[in-house]
């Protein structure tokens, strides 16, 4: 940045005097009188900056919170500007005489020369003392930045902007900026590094500046990182120059100093001995200083060097700040950066990190930013806070809270899962494949929370009062679910109605309020979670849903970067490459129409596919139906205790088959977008295992529930252990035996098939099969998430090992993220809202069974819920219970006009959105025409262009030369792309290039 | 400790050491970690693959905050850019001069963006740096060239190329100035529900 900077200077048309010594000089000479001369090095020599520097009580008295306090004053840039106030007002709490005395030594010499001019002269300087003071003192108290409205640091002013001034005349600018910012260093590179001054461009300049008290000025900002380019160091390398040729002066001067780091400054500018040896010392000086700095050509280093300390002091961390990445302090403030704080500041504290971590910005430039945010924010909310004892015991109990929350999200996070095999995974499937083991992790983390919650509410307190189980255990059970299982407490069955109380004087624990409230409650949390994360899913995914393109541009943006694995790699480009010519050909043959045969034949290849997928999937619920009533009584002849398996055996073979039997219609089908085709096989599928578990809950309720003498609900929980446990073992049997068969066969007979891709609709779908079950059996056997939760465990890993060794990648694109939101959708949709319904009609309808389960004694489920209301009556401390109960719960005239907001709700929403539509549109088409606005403007640019160079020549090279000053710029923005993060605003500033 | 450091076989003594200084290593990376979407556990595993790229350059204390980078031959090897065909490409608009060095906050900057929490716009605003070779802020008809070519790696023919260009120029191009800017991309991002779960490295 430095070098780039500095060579921008020496390239620089605009700076004469930066491309050598002798026309430097030449300028003194030409300048309005000796006496500039003078006044410059007194800037230089202004005692301040080295004392501000090196002195330790010179700080110390900076970051008073008193000083603060005068600074902040709005005055103060007036005063800054006038020398005279800001030597009186300023040093005044510094209580440092010697200040005042350097003050106004340079001062005199100044105005017995020629008044106007060197307070001109000298104004930049005099700030830029106090500025020097302030700087470092800046960083100790953010009183002071909040007054000049401009925190900033003096590396702010590096600012990408730069560039964009420099275009312009930088001088009045340059000027400006001792002023603005980090006003010490500024005030030496302004004398130092320009020489020219004095000249008139800078007295027309002061009264800008005077005329603005804030430094909020975007353009000031911008041409202050002119300066920069050599701010400091030339006044670090001068110290040494000087300090031997100058120490007589030194000694002549009155002035005590504690430090002499650069006492050359001070004894120039400030004593009247200096001015008569000025014109000897000081062009030589300036000389020098001029060749420092263009002969370094990175001249961050000794920049750093000396800007480092007072960085380092002030803050920690600080490295970040000497080094030479300053422009990330240059975009915090610039305008934008200002304004960026600004709304921060405003902003919860949660917000705001979220806010800062999504800048793009490097990390460096983001912990600035919030460190100056949170020094701001610190600074405002003390006045306030400071008064407050109730508000900054409440932001306390936040700041724990946050901390709590942070603790334990992290703690979440570091039981994250199979991080490894599932980057694997990634790594040689890429993301669609990933989806599905994404999927399966999700469910079993549902089912994790689903067990620990009826483990702690319901098994445990029965455990507590378990009878001993005269069962013979004989092994078959596992795969039955019936004999021994009966008696424990994997199913409802098994469960007391009692009280639960252990000493007479413990609290009791009523089973039947436990079992029925914590089956409720975690139905409702899976039906928040739910509902949250396909809120999620659908809002990052279908943002924008009825603008789909063909997308091939998405096709080469959106390359999978999860994707590591060598041969993976070569597999994803060739497909990428085949699937880029499809489309390709795709595009070119879009206006061939099909033939009216040809489209009839299309049509009725789909007609008769659902036809005959539909009567497959209704021959299957049928054949499950009738299987189903005569099971009781198949059971009954057979007293073989497996016969119980037939039913879940003919089910999963039908899970099995037909699926496989439905991929099949693809050879007739030929659908044109491999997307519908995943869609209609999808819908076919769910279609069918929906319908079938339907069917199966019909006949639990209508025939199990009514007709049996036995404990009805424990049996209905065996038959879905047996279809679950039976769907697993076919899963696992497809998985190790079947994708084995299909890959030998692949690979060694027919060899025209290849290997096999992953079907990840099929296996998604079985998931949510086996879900499904569970949360139907969840009330009928709470163990039941426990079981899915092994099994899902065990389908994790077999499923990788067979798709390690069996599968290749997926050809083609796959939309993943919009087919998981469908997914949870179909998780959501027809299966837990169907469970939602089975239940609900098992809690309000059904009969519990008479002599067993914590329920027994009742007419209905719910009655349960009723009874504790009624006794909740009698308890007056509890009545607000019963109000609730009686006016929002079991109100209908709550639910009726709970249901008629929420319908208006949704239908202003839908209007809200399908007004945004159209407003969406003609931003599009916004879009469009100002794209075309543009290019008729630049178009004509050009032409205006061409025609000015005919007519002008002069301007002509008067422009080039701007654009020549773009070049270097250019070709070093190539060397560095640090500076590429800000190339944006660049462009903006500067569309010409 | 330096020099304890230096006398010894870095594997064994390196992670006794790393555990002593983690606590106040860990406290040091807290800070990233509102900079980041990672939490402090994470910073520190991505600090120690960081030490691991290069044992002997980057210092186990990073205390004092040493000046230290990681040459891109070392970061391109890391198993998960190695055959990133936008590897160079990463480590360039990544790292702090454009060279593909990275110190460690370039690192965790690189990881932090392509994590999967970070935000679409963030990601897109980094994919269009990715995808603009000649850094011009413009994704031209030259840039979706190299683009195509890496990512097929030269299977294509010119004329496909061109044409492919064009098409997609046709596509994502809103105001019709023949070149893609990084708003004509973020718009074209957010038609690609993908975009969000392939712009993302896992460590």
């Amino acid at each position: 940045m430095f070098a780039y900077r500095n060579s921008a200077y020496e390239e620089d048309p605009d700076y004469p005097d930066y491309s050598g010594s002798q026309n430097h000089t030449q300028r003194y000479l030409k300048s309005p009188g000796p006496l500039n001369n003078s006044d410059e090095p007194s800037t230089r020599s202004n005692p301040y900056p080295a004392e501000s520097r090196t002195s330790p009580d010179y700080l110390g008295s900076l970051a008073e919170p008193d000083y603060p306090g005068c600074q902040s004053n709005p005055d103060y840039p007036g005063t800054t500007s006038h020398p005279y106030s800001a030597g009186t007002d300023y040093p005044k709490p510094l209580a440092e005489p010697e200040y005042i005395g350097s003050r106004r030594n340079p001062y005199q010499p100044g105005s017995s020369g020629e008044p106007d001019y060197s307070q001109f002269q000298q104004n930049p300087d005099f700030p830029g003392s106090k500025g020097s003071g302030n700087y470092t003192g800046s960083r100790i108290n953010p009183d002071y930045l909040d007054s000049l409205g401009e925190p900033d640091y003096p590396g702010a002013q590096e600012n990408l902007n730069s560039s964009g001034p420099r275009a312009s005349s930088n001088h009045p600018g340059s000027r400006r900026n001792p002023e603005h910012a980090s006003p010490r260093v500024k005030a030496y590179t302004d004398s130092l590094g320009e020489p020219d001054y004095p000249g008139a461009e800078s007295q027309s300049n002061h009264p800008h500046f005077f005329g603005e008290p804030d430094y909020l000025g975007a353009e000031d900002h911008r041409n202050s990182p002119n300066f920069w380019g050599e701010p400091d160091y030339p006044g670090a390398e001068n110290g040494h120059d000087y300090g031997s040729s100058e120490d007589p002066e030194m000694a002549r001067q009155m002035l005590s100093r504690t430090s002499s780091v650069q006492p050359s400054f001070h004894h120039e500018g400030v004593g009247p001995l200096g001015i008569l040896g000025r014109e000897d010392v000081d062009y030589p000086e300036s000389i020098e200083m001029k060749s420092v700095g263009m002969a370094n050509p990175y001249p961050g280093a000794p920049g750093n060097g000396y800007v480092n300390p007072a960085y380092v002091g002030d803050e920690g961390p600080g490295p970040a700040y000497g080094d030479p990445p300053l422009s990330g302090h240059d975009w915090l403030s610039s305008p934008q950066g200002q304004k960026l704080i600004e709304s921060l500041i405003t902003m919860t504290s949660r917000d705001r990190i979220k806010a800062i971590r999504n800048q793009p910005r490097t990390m460096e430039e983001k912990r600035n930013l919030r460190k100056m945010v949170d020094k701001e924010k610190s600074k405002k909310s003390r006045r306030i806070l400071e008064l407050n004892c109730c508000a900054q015991c409440l932001n306390s109990i936040s700041l724990a809270y946050r901390r709590f929350k942070n603790n334990l999200s992290e703690l979440l996070n570091s039981i994250s899962l199979w991080q490894k095999t599932l980057k694997v995974i990634g790594g040689k499937f890429g993301t669609s494949v990933l989806s599905y083991f994404n999927f399966l992790r999700w469910l079993l983390k549902f089912n994790i929370f689903s067990f620990i919650v009826t483990f702690s509410f319901i098994i445990i307190p029965q455990l507590t009062v378990m009878e001993k189980n005269h069962l013979q255990f004989t092994g078959l059970e596992f795969l039955t679910g019936a004999g021994y299982f009966t008696n424990t407490v994997m199913y409802y069955g098994f469960y007391t109605n009692s009280t639960i109380q252990h000493d007479n004087s413990g609290a009791s624990y009523n089973m039947q309020l436990a079992y029925i409230f914590t089956i409720g409650g975690c139905l409702v949390v899976c039906f928040f979670s739910l509902l949250f994360s396909m809120a999620r899913y659908f809002r990052n995914n279908f943002i924008n849903p009825h603008i789909y393109s063909r997308g091939i541009a998405k096709l080469i943006f959106c390359w999978d970067f999860t994707v590591t694995h060598e041969s993976a790699v070569k597999l994803k480009q060739k497909n990428l490459s085949t699937e880029i010519r499809e489309n390709l050909s795709e595009i070119l043959q879009e206006n061939v129409k099909l033939t009216f045969n040809q489209q009839f034949i299309r049509f009725s290849a789909h007609v008769a596919a659902w036809v005959v997928s539909s009567g497959v999937a209704i021959t299957c619920c049928a054949a499950v139906y009738y299987l189903a009533e005569n099971n009781l009584q198949f059971l009954a002849n057979h007293s073989n205790p497996g016969a119980v398996l037939l039913l879940p055996f003919v089910v999963s073979c039908i899970n099995l088959v037909v699926p496989r039997f439905y991929s099949m219609f693809r050879l007739v089908e030929r659908y044109e977008m491999p997307r519908h085709e995943v869609y209609t096989l999808l819908i076919r599928n769910i279609f069918l295992k929906i319908s079938i578990i339907g069917i199966l809950c019909y006949y639990w309720l209508n025939t199990v529930a009514l007709n049996s003498e036995e404990c009805w609900e424990t049996l209905i929980g065996q038959e879905i252990y047996r279809l679950l446990l039976m769907d697993f073992v076919f899963s696992l049997a497809d998985s190790l035996l079947g994708e084995f068969l299909r890959r030998i066969i692949g690979m060694r007979l027919i060899t025209s098939l290849g290997l096999q891709e992953f079907d990840i609709a099929r296996n998604v779908l079985e998931l949510i099969y086996a879900q499904t079950l569970v949360w139907i059996g969840t009330f009928f056997c709470p163990l039941l998430p426990f079981i899915q939760m092994i099994t899902l465990f065990i389908m994790f890993y077999v499923k990788n090992i067979s798709l390690m060794m069996n599968f290749q990648p997926p050809s083609k694109a796959w939309r993943a993220s919009q087919m998981m939101t469908f997914f949870i959708f179909l998780l959501f949709f027809p299966s837990f809202t169907g469970v939602l319904c089975t239940l609900a009609i098992t809690i309000w309808r059904l009969k519990p069974s008479a002599d067993c389960g914590p329920f027994r004694g009742l007419s209905f489920f719910i009655e349960s819920i009723y009874r504790w209301i009624n006794t909740l009556n009698q308890t007056p401390s509890y009545l607000w219970v019963v109000w609730i109960y009686q006016n929002l719960i079991g109100s209908v005239h709550f639910f009726f006009i709970l249901t008629l907001i929420v319908l208006i709700i949704t239908y202003l929403y839908w209007q809200i959105t399908e007004g945004r539509k159209i407003m969406i549109r003609l931003l599009h088409e916004q879009i469009i025409n100002e794209g075309k606005d543009k290019m008729f403007l630049i178009d004509k640019l050009i032409k205006l262009q061409g025609m000015e160079k005919r007519a002008n020549p002069t301007l002509f090279t008067l422009e080039r030369r701007d654009l020549e000053q773009w070049g270097p710029q250019r070709v070093r923005q190539h060397d560095a792309p640090r500076d590429l993060r800000f190339r944006q605003s660049f462009q903006e500033d500067n569309p010409k290039a | 400790m330096s020099l304890l450091y230096h006398m010894t076989s870095p594997s064994v003594l390196s992670r006794i050491l790393a555990r002593s200084i983690s606590l106040r290593q860990s406290a040091l990376f807290s800070k990233n970690k509102d900079c980041t979407f990672f939490t402090r556990k994470e910073i520190m595993r991505l600090f120690y693959r960081y030490q691991d790229l290069a044992p002997q350059l980057v210092p186990l204390d990073y205390t004092s905050c040493p000046d230290v980078k990681v040459p891109y031959e070392l970061i391109g090897s890391m198993p998960e850019l190695k055959d990133n065909p936008f590897r160079q490409r990463i480590a360039q608009v990544f790292s702090e001069d454009g060279d593909g060095h990275m110190t460690l906050d370039n690192f965790l900057d690189m990881f932090s963006v392509m994590s999967e929490m970070a935000p679409r716009d963030l990601k897109a605003y980094y994919a269009f740096k990715i995808y603009d070779f000649n850094n011009d802020d413009y994704i031209c008809a030259w840039d979706l060239e190299q683009t195509v070519t890496k990512l097929t790696r030269g299977e294509l023919s010119t004329e496909e190329v061109s044409l492919i260009c064009e098409k997609v120029l046709d596509e994502a191009d809103g105001d019709h100035d023949g070149r893609l800017s990084l708003e004509d991309f973020q718009n074209m991002i957010l038609r690609a529900p993908d975009f969000l779960s392939t712009f993302h490295i896992r460590i």
